[in-house]
């Protein structure tokens, strides 16, 4: 969504008003990723911060780990949603047949797993276009003029409010959400958000597990970059943070969210311990990768880019340096090599 | 200048295409349409493009929704469409230069100003068109 935004933007430079402050983030986007590749790991003094830029969520090497660390539990992926009840199709198929069926339904796990994005908070539209005394006092209400031409991207509309006191002003980020779902409705989409969003029904919610539920709520009704979308974000993360509850989102499309604002407030401790105790040492690798990408200038991407190291020797660096539980982690560590010699001895 | 009206009205002789309010809503609760339709046509009747809407009650924010289709508001004044007063107080309202430029300060029945065509504009606002 981020990239077809901003193809659409660049390309129609005329209309770029609203887009002005979204253009930048994009295209600071890109910069970085080219300094990234530019410089391959010349890591021996912190100081060139510059040639270090962490990677952004939108990366593809990111979202390779990201969607690897996720886990394809078909089972899971495909679980009932609450729908009509129809009767079962039953069919009969060869083998050849039965493995082409089995390989859709793998593509079609893939697409329902594609994760939402995560993007930098909007700034608020404060743009004043006009100031005409004379219309001041004409009316007591607010007139809200939104442009209905049929092709335009919502992001570059105008929607424009003309307040009693005469001020034309650009419409803020909730009266452009609200208009549009009034003039452009999204199926699901209410004007007002629900009372569900609120502090205590979020805690009811997490008392029954259904954070998956919230989150795919969320996704419906807030545009991916507003504030209350990640008000609503940050408060499920913290929460399953808090209880341990990973498996709850994990092989949905949600975890990667959940991965990646792990690393950037840097507790990834309690999913590692929770992979190493499901037996995802892979997974757990690539999270510790996905971490010393994130924060190139900690202690353990140092140590890791000096000894090139890969696998398990990455998760013991993390251990020794930055990890707040390093006990639990290396005693996983010891098991899992002592079961890999038994195995193949 | 090639006169599309007399094109467009071949077979509606001496009228002229209009950009009016046409009146919908229940007893007590009007709404309108903003609608390009031919001038001897009922208020209400068939219209050949609906434009846009405009609410006149105002809505829990305290605001009165209008909504407009630029693009083909400019093709019906581009064919020689005529607004009437309430639908050139509107545009004129949102900032949309649509109006003449001779178009400046026809006051209205209760007294009220109508926006001056002579402003300063910024460089950016891809709606108007300064004629």
């Amino acid at each position: 969504m981020a990239a077809r935004c901003a193809g659409r933007a660049l390309s129609r430079a005329a209309r770029s008003v609203i887009n002005a402050e979204y253009n930048r983030a994009a295209r600071s986007q890109t910069v970085q990723r080219l300094t990234c590749t530019a410089a391959p790991g010349s890591s021996s003094s912190g100081q060139d911060a510059d040639r270090l830029k962490a990677v952004q969520f939108a990366d593809a090497e990111v979202q390779d780990i990201l969607n690897r660390i996720t886990g394809l539990d078909l089972n899971k992926v495909f679980q009932p949603v609450k729908q009509e009840l129809k009767p079962p199709k039953y069919r009969l198929l060869t083998d050849t047949q039965l493995e082409e069926a089995a390989h859709k339904a793998g593509t079609q796990a893939k697409k329902l797993l594609k994760m939402p994005p995560v993007l930098p908070e909007r700034k608020p539209i404060e743009e004043v276009l006009c100031e005409d005394k004379m219309l001041e006092g004409m009316d007591k209400a607010k007139y809200v003029f939104t442009d209905i031409t049929y092709n335009i991207p919502h992001r570059e509309r105008f929607i424009v409010v003309r307040e009693p006191s005469g001020t034309l002003r650009k419409a803020s980020w909730e009266e452009r959400d609200r208009l549009l779902q009034v003039y452009f409705p999204k199926n699901e989409r209410k004007l007002t958000p629900p009372p569900m969003f609120k502090e205590e029904n979020l805690k009811v919610m997490f008392g029954q597990n259904r954070h998956h539920a919230v989150l795919n709520y969320c996704l419906v009704q807030f545009e991916p970059d507003s504030a209350e979308f990640k008000r609503v974000h940050a408060l499920t993360y913290e929460d399953i943070e808090k209880n341990g509850k990973y498996n709850l989102l994990w092989s949905t499309r949600l975890f990667g969210g959940l991965v990646w604002h792990l690393i950037s407030s840097q507790r990834i401790d309690g999913l590692l311990s929770d992979m190493l105790q499901r037996d995802r040492v892979h997974d757990a690798e690539s999270l510790v990768h996905l971490f010393n990408l994130a924060h190139p200038q900690s202690d353990s991407a140092l140590q890791a880019q000096q000894q090139q190291a890969s696998g398990l020797e990455l998760l013991k660096i993390y251990a020794d340096c930055e990890c707040q539980r390093p006990g639990f982690i290396k005693l996983a560590l010891q098991v899992y090599e002592q079961t890999k010699t038994q195995s193949s001895a | 200048i090639v006169h599309y009206t007399s094109l467009l009205l071949r077979k509606y002789h001496g009228g002229h295409v209009a950009i009016r309010l046409a009146l919908g809503g229940a007893t007590n609760r009007p709404f309108y349409r903003i609608v390009a339709a031919y001038n001897k046509r009922s208020r209400d009747g068939k219209y050949i493009e609906q434009l846009g809407s405009y609410d006149p009650l105002p809505n829990i924010y305290n605001e009165k929704l209008v909504s407009f289709n630029f693009d083909r508001i400019k093709y019906w004044m581009g064919c020689g469409a005529h607004p009437t007063k309430p639908v050139a107080k509107l545009l004129g309202e949102c900032w949309s230069f649509v109006l003449k430029p001779y178009m400046n300060r026809i006051s209205f029945s209760g007294g009220q100003m109508w926006t001056q065509t002579g402003i300063k504009l910024p460089e950016d606002h891809g709606v108007q068109e300064k004629q």
